[in-house]
């Protein structure tokens, strides 16, 4: 391996010309095939058994998140004009190409279905705009008396009334919201405002502004590193060289998945961020060394130098590589496949900047000579007490120190963890006073609630749903769920529209809003209601076989605390459901939201624990000592202690985005642990002492890692200025993240080494 | 919303009601039968210089006597020649026609939707023309649970005044009166709304012949309808018929969008006693992927059904 770079040296251009190339070639592939995938629905496991389920529903139920518009009266809806513009508005709406036209649910096209002496009246609310006093009052009469249009389409206070348009599946397009935006805004004057909600808006948004955040934020972070790694290694060709390096990872990976056809999903944008992380780190480890010799053997020359880095670091560049990339495979046991490529990606670009770092550098540095040595170094060389010389003496004196503060790190990292919860919340990654989430939680306020999850029942027995018993045990549910939970705002199934029918066949009389003591009669009213009002409706809620039933739930919230609370009281019913031989599931967006979380969470936390353990073991063969594997992942073990603890007890939920945050913890902190370690194996070998051994070791490695440490946390530190709170969260979470490797690989680990008095065993 | 409409389209889907008494002498017309069945006297003397407004009821003559359902007649020896009609006329000619004094049929209505599940309703109507009146009726006989369901519409000649329908049901023991507003609502759970059950006046639509063709052997008028009222649930439909015997044997729906909505294709039309009797058809959402097929059996024309059958009592009294 060392001959092969060494034997490369003397074709420093060819080597330069070629990977240059290749470059050239993966950043037209990058350019030319690359597709972004920010459809939500191809981010689940197609065959995973609650999405299969749910998929089913969906279809069966024609369940969908529709987008919700919200026209605004202070001075009440029942007026001409409001009501004009509810006509005109969903008229418009039920146009768009993208728009189901059968299924825009507005005081224009519900069906008023009303009871009257004689019998049974069923009309539209108006097709004609109302004009007189009297038709007015009528109206509003109307709407007030009936409970399936009252407070779901008309607010309490009757200043705002709703839009809910269903959307084609994959429909949603950020032209098309903007559409939607530009057709609502015309319809407002003084008296009249509009929003625009739902759950479409709310993910589609979402899944288009991530990744364009993060391409305006990645330039910033880059050009950061760039200037904080010239003032640290004062040197230009070494800052451009490292940078290079980065890039040219980045660009191959990218160009390898464009060429293999795999789309960037949203989770893939954090791919350079990886990379930017843990590529510099060789570049800045080699230049440390590089820099080090010259200034100890002044005059050497260029081609010993380079040699000398090459024979030193080659393997500590080759095990973090190695360590860092089989974190990254780790995870690709979870069952989300834009998380394995995600892993699989990374650990290419982890490759091939090891790569480049072991012959593009060297190349360059052929080709553009070596960098200046440092003056510094020079003078804290011959000063004989510096800082990494102290630091060194004052841990090892105090050893207890170290271990005290992590002994409770750890501690109360465990406290905080007990806090820690899991948000599958699309809302919640949302400016708090973002337009998105304001719209919603004026919606929620007046209404039922922007979110659903829709509770599935089914039996084997046809016309089950007919059957009073379970329509009442289902009617009890909703009138529970609807009282006991706050974020609960609504709910909706068969058992409203047979209440209803009861009621209307009973000259409207409040005392039979109940369900039907007979089936017959259940059937018959449901035949009735067929034959006059729309049919498609009773599709919603139950199967044409009347075994399967779909109960809507409205909810004021869609984080995931609030969707288990609904499901934990559900699960109170199930048992009675299952004496009547019905099936508990459940489906709709925000399930499958959760469903989702939890199996990236689990992936996340099985890939941690086997990377941990391959970690352990790979370096307990490479420095044949087990110690060392374990003394090597307490830094990463206390970062992730830190991360968890800290998120816990601030009570930042664990999503998608922090939890994959883990793999970097360990990928980044591994490196600074073997960087150390090797250093600190060398200088243990060359027979110094511990303390010099130490001394020497935080000199070298230490220097380099606090390089390391310092430009990568400037360079996230930028993501806190992202207009975009998960990419702060990264940005913070990154920089937290190194900075506790860095500090716990100097100190705790450098103890536990002492301690064990590894690699100085022969000698004894 | 009408009831007769129902059961005029039972009888055979598309048919007619709004004759000239004066006008017509059955023995001289040819009827024909489609989606709007219609009768021509020998001097082609319709009543197109009436004005025919959305509401159906103006000019309702006569209604009841022509509308009784599965009756298309057709008379042979029609003096008209095909090819001299306008658009317009032959649409006229579909639309126009006599239907017997009263009849009865068993309606089987098969509801299928896009993942092939079947529900199927089976249904017995009668229905009479009192002259100033026409009374239909229909009983449920399955599924189990709806069994004796009944309905009950009476249309009145006088176009001011709305029909009276009641429902029965068995369950609550009690008739209840009915009334709605909306004729583009479905019928029953189906794919027809009212309005393609054939009560659509050719006055309210602008016709064009676009070309002749020829549908499984049959030679047609391929005619498109365009609504005068641009507020119409579609924006055209296009008919095939039959020439000579004028009936529609497919029809296309287009949406507001003009994009293909639903498509009506009659499987099979018989002649029962003079009368051509479309027995089998099926309407297929497009969109939707749900179809409707309606097949008709026992079709009884002419037999003197009693006066009073058509009364609440005769509701709650079942089959």
């Amino acid at each position: 391996m060392k001959r092969i770079l060494n034997w490369l040296l003397d074709y420093s251009w060819v080597s330069m010309i070629v990977i240059l190339f290749i470059s050239v070639f993966a950043f037209y592939w990058m350019k030319e095939n690359t597709q972004m995938e920010t459809d939500l629905d191809e981010y689940m496991p197609k065959n995973h058994p609650a999405f299969i389920y749910s998929d089913e529903a969906e279809d069966i139920f024609n369940i969908k998140d529709g987008i919700i518009i919200a026209i605004e009266n202070k001075n009440g809806v029942y007026n001409p004009i409001t009501l004009k513009k509810i006509k005109d508005l969903t008229k418009e709406i039920q146009k768009l190409p993208e728009v189901e036209k059968d299924d825009v649910t507005s005081l224009y096209t519900a069906d008023n279905i009303i009871g009257t002496e004689e019998g049974l009246d069923v009309k539209a609310f108006y097709k004609n705009v109302p004009k007189s006093d009297k038709d007015l009052i009528k109206l509003t009469h109307n709407v007030r008396n009936n409970d399936m249009i009252n407070l779901r389409l008309v607010s309490q206070d009757e200043t705002v009334t709703l839009i809910i348009a269903n959307i084609h599946d994959d429909a949603f397009s950020q032209e098309f919201y903007q559409q939607i935006l530009n057709i609502s805004h015309s319809y407002e004057d003084d008296e009249h405002k509009l929003y625009v909600a739902g759950t479409p808006i709310v993910e589609g948004t979402l899944a288009h502004l991530a990744p364009k955040d993060m391409a305006k934020m990645i330039p910033i972070v880059v050009v950061v590193i760039l200037i904080v790694l010239f003032l640290l290694l004062r040197s230009v060709k070494g800052t451009l060289l490292t940078f290079f390096v980065v890039i040219i990872s980045t660009l191959w990976t990218f160009g390898l998945m464009a060429w293999i056809g795999i789309p960037i999903y949203s989770v893939s944008t954090m791919i350079p961020v990886m990379l930017i992380a843990i590529g510099v780190a060789d570049g800045i480890h080699l230049f440390n060394h590089l820099q080090l010799h010259i200034s100890q053997h002044p005059g050497v020359n260029k081609k010993d130098a380079i040699k000398d880095m090459i024979s030193h670091m080659l393997s500590p560049v080759i095990m973090t590589s190695v360590t860092t990339a089989v974190g990254f495979i780790s995870l690709l046991t979870s069952q989300v496949y834009p998380i394995k490529y995600f892993g699989l990606f990374t650990a290419f670009g982890v490759m091939s900047a090891m790569v480049f770092s072991l012959i593009f550098i060297p190349a360059g540095l052929m080709i553009f000579g070596l960098p200046k040595a440092s003056k510094k170094i020079k003078e804290s060389k011959a000063s004989g007490d510096n800082f990494a010389y102290r630091v060194a003496a004052y841990l090892l004196k105090h050893k207890m120190i170290s271990i005290y503060v992590s002994v409770f790190i750890i501690l109360f990292s465990i406290v905080g963890m007990q806090k820690i919860w899991i948000n599958s919340s699309f809302l919640d990654k949302f400016e708090k006073d973002s337009e998105i989430v304001l719209t919603d939680a004026y919606i929620n306020e007046k209404f039922g609630g922007t979110s659903n999850i829709n509770l599935i029942l089914e039996s084997k027995e046809k016309d089950q749903f007919k059957d009073p018993e379970t329509l009442r045990l289902v009617d009890l549910l909703q009138e529970d769920i609807e009282s006991s939970l706050d974020v609960v705002g609504d709910s909706f199934s068969l058992s409203d529209y047979l209440r209803r029918m009861n009621k209307v066949m009973h000259a409207d009389r409040e005392d039979f809003n109940t369900i039907p003591d007979s089936k017959d009669l259940n059937a018959q009213y449901l035949l009735l209601y067929e034959m006059s009002g729309d049919p498609d409706n009773l599709w919603k809620v139950v199967n044409y076989d009347y075994s399967k039933l779909n109960v809507n739930i409205q909810l004021k919230s869609d984080d995931s605390k609030s969707i288990r609370s609904a499901i934990d009281l559900i699960k109170q019913y199930e048992g009675k459901f299952n004496e009547l031989g019905i099936d508990v599931n459940y489906a709709g967006s925000g399930y499958k939201a959760l469903v989702f979380t939890d199996l990236i969470l689990k992936g996340q936390i099985s890939s941690l624990i086997l990377s941990l353990l391959i970690v352990i073991v790979l370096l307990s063969v490479m420095f044949k000592k087990i110690i060392v594997g374990l003394a090597a992942t307490v830094p990463i073990i206390l970062t992730a202690f830190i991360s968890f603890g800290l998120m816990g007890a601030l009570n930042i939920p664990l999503s998608t985005t922090t939890a994959l945050l883990s793999s970097i913890a360990i990928g980044i902190g591994i490196d600074y642990a073997v960087h150390f370690v090797e250093q600190y194996r060398l200088n243990a070998e060359k027979g110094l002492d511990l303390l010099q051994t130490a001394q020497n070791t935080m000199y070298h490695s230490g220097r380099a890692i606090s390089f390391n440490a310092i430009v990568v946390i400037a360079g996230f530190m930028v993501l806190l200025f992202s207009v975009f709170p998960p990419n702060r969260e990264l940005g913070a979470l990154i920089s937290l993240n190194m900075f506790t490797s860095f500090l716990g690989t100097l100190t705790i680990m450098l103890v536990i080494l002492n301690y064990s008095k590894v690699f100085f065993k022969k000698k004894n | 919303m009408p009831l007769i409409l129902i059961l005029i389209f039972c009888s055979g889907i598309f048919s007619l009601n709004y004759i000239e008494k004066s006008e017509i002498t059955i023995a001289k017309i040819m009827c024909i039968q489609n989606d709007l069945t219609s009768i021509i006297s020998q001097k082609n003397n319709v009543p197109n210089t009436k004005t025919f407004t959305k509401n159906k009821k103006i000019n309702i003559m006569k209604k009841v006597k022509f509308a009784t359902f599965l009756l298309l007649f057709a008379i042979a020896g029609t003096e008209i020649s095909a090819q001299s009609l306008t658009a317009q006329k032959i649409i006229e000619n579909v639309y126009y026609r006599p239907t017997g004094a009263d009849g009865t049929s068993e309606l089987s209505m098969h509801l299928i939707d896009s993942r092939n599940n079947e529900r199927i309703r089976q249904i017995k109507q009668f229905s009479k023309d009192f002259g100033k009146e026409e009374k239909s009726i229909m009983f449920f006989m399955s599924p189990a649970d709806v069994k004796n369901t009944s309905f009950m519409n009476w249309s009145y000649d006088d176009a001011s005044k709305d029909d009276d329908q009641w429902i029965y049901l068995p369950a609550l023991k009690k008739t209840k009166r009915i009334s709605s507003d909306s004729k583009d609502d479905s019928f029953m759970g189906s794919d027809f709304t009212y309005d393609d059950l054939g009560d659509r006046h050719p006055n309210e639509d602008n016709h064009k012949l676009l070309r002749e063709e020829t549908i499984d052997g049959k030679q047609c008028f391929v005619i498109e309808s365009t609504p005068k009222d641009g507020d119409y649930m579609y924006s055209k439909t296009i008919t095939w018929v039959i020439k000579d015997i004028w009936i529609g044997i497919k029809k296309e729906f287009y949406d507001e969008d003009a994009d293909l909505l639903k498509v009506l294709t009659v499987k099979k039309y018989e002649k029962i006693k003079d009368y051509w009797v479309i027995s089998n058809t099926e309407m297929k959402n497009i969109q939707d992927d749900h179809t409707t097929k309606m097949v008709l059996s026992n079709i009884q024309v002419d037999i003197g059904i009693d006066d009073n059958k058509f009364t609440e009592r005769t509701m709650t009294r079942g089959l």
